[in-house]
């Protein structure tokens, strides 16, 4: 089965219909979609401003992180579950929209960046928040984080330009 | 109705020529309407969580208030200029679509009661928590308004 026919499979099936051809599921699942990359990436734009030392910066990176990433976790719960809701009804037309595959990889690249910064130089978070002092790599995962979380609101939007 | 005169003046503008002329210029302010909007939410939301004390506890709200807010004004004046030039992309498709009416309304709304009552609540810490749900409400009913003018 290749990519597209599993698109196809996905777009016939009952869930992909239902969805497509209802009055209003479509437009409320992409209100929820709305508010949980707004829930997602207004959260975590704030602990990355932290990490650049722009925002609350007299509280310690751990507890701005303890404090605001449960939230950004929730917002991309609800995103993922709602964009996949989306994708279903129009799997077909997704697999030929430009901006849907640039978001995907955007997407993919958004998904390692915490997954290294939590693996690597998030671990000893405990002795350089003493110091005051981010390191550099912990401040360029801030900027990476904001620059793609930009670009996938850019073209997640952009998706429907392209229809 | 007598905003009616200004919608029409608005359509007739170079600006609006240029704007609905283009065919980039209404998807790439939108964009960064859409980026402001992240950005407001982010703010609002963790500022008024603050009011309820369901998180960063340990600060005191006002200075949370102090560090969010340049983020939370600076987004709300992009939101309003790029919000203005979609305006003028189409002045009078707004002016008939009951949602736009009804979020401008909110909006009007949301930004006095940010500037009054909800400062005032931050400054005193009285009447925190009713400020904190009123004020999720009012942007979180803006931003649905807003999603809704695309419906209709």
């Amino acid at each position: 089965m290749t990519i597209l026919q599993i698109c196809q499979w996905l777009n016939d099936s009952p869930v992909g219909t239902s969805i497509r051809e209802s009055d209003f599921s479509f437009d409320l699942i992409e209100t929820a979609h709305v508010l949980g990359i707004t829930l997602m990436a207004g959260t975590v734009a704030i602990f990355d401003l932290r990490l650049l030392g722009l925002a609350l910066t007299r509280d310690e990176v751990s507890d701005v992180a303890g404090q605001v990433l449960p939230l950004t976790v929730a917002g991309f719960v609800l995103m993922v579950v709602s964009g996949t809701l989306l994708f279903w009804s129009e799997a077909t037309k997704m697999y030929f929209n430009p901006a849907f595959r640039f978001k995907l990889v955007l997407m993919l690249a958004a998904g390692l960046n915490p997954l290294i910064f939590h693996r690597t130089v998030y671990r000893k978070v405990s002795i350089w928040e003493l110091s005051q002092r981010t390191p550099a790599v912990a401040k360029t995962a801030a900027i990476v984080s904001l620059a793609l979380w930009t670009s996938i609101i850019v073209s997640g939007r952009a998706i429907a330009y392209f229809h | 109705m007598y905003l009616l005169p200004f919608f029409e003046w608005l359509a007739s503008t170079r600006l609006s020529e240029a704007m609905s002329a283009s065919v980039w210029a209404f998807a790439v302010v939108e964009m960064f309407h859409l980026l402001a909007l992240t950005m407001l939410g982010g703010t609002v939301l963790i500022l008024n969580l603050r009011l309820l004390g369901l998180r960063l506890q340990r600060r005191p709200v006002q200075e949370v208030a102090r560090e969010l807010s340049p983020y939370a004004l600076a987004s709300l004046a992009v939101l309003i200029f790029s919000g203005a030039l979609l305006l003028i992309d189409g002045p009078l498709r707004y002016y008939s679509n009951a949602a736009f009416r009804i979020k401008m309304l909110l909006l009007a709304l949301a930004v006095i009661f940010s500037l009054t009552l909800h400062r005032r609540a931050i400054r005193s810490e009285r009447n925190a928590r009713i400020a904190a749900v009123i004020s999720l409400t009012l942007w979180l009913s803006v931003g649905l308004a807003g999603r809704a003018i695309g419906f209709i």
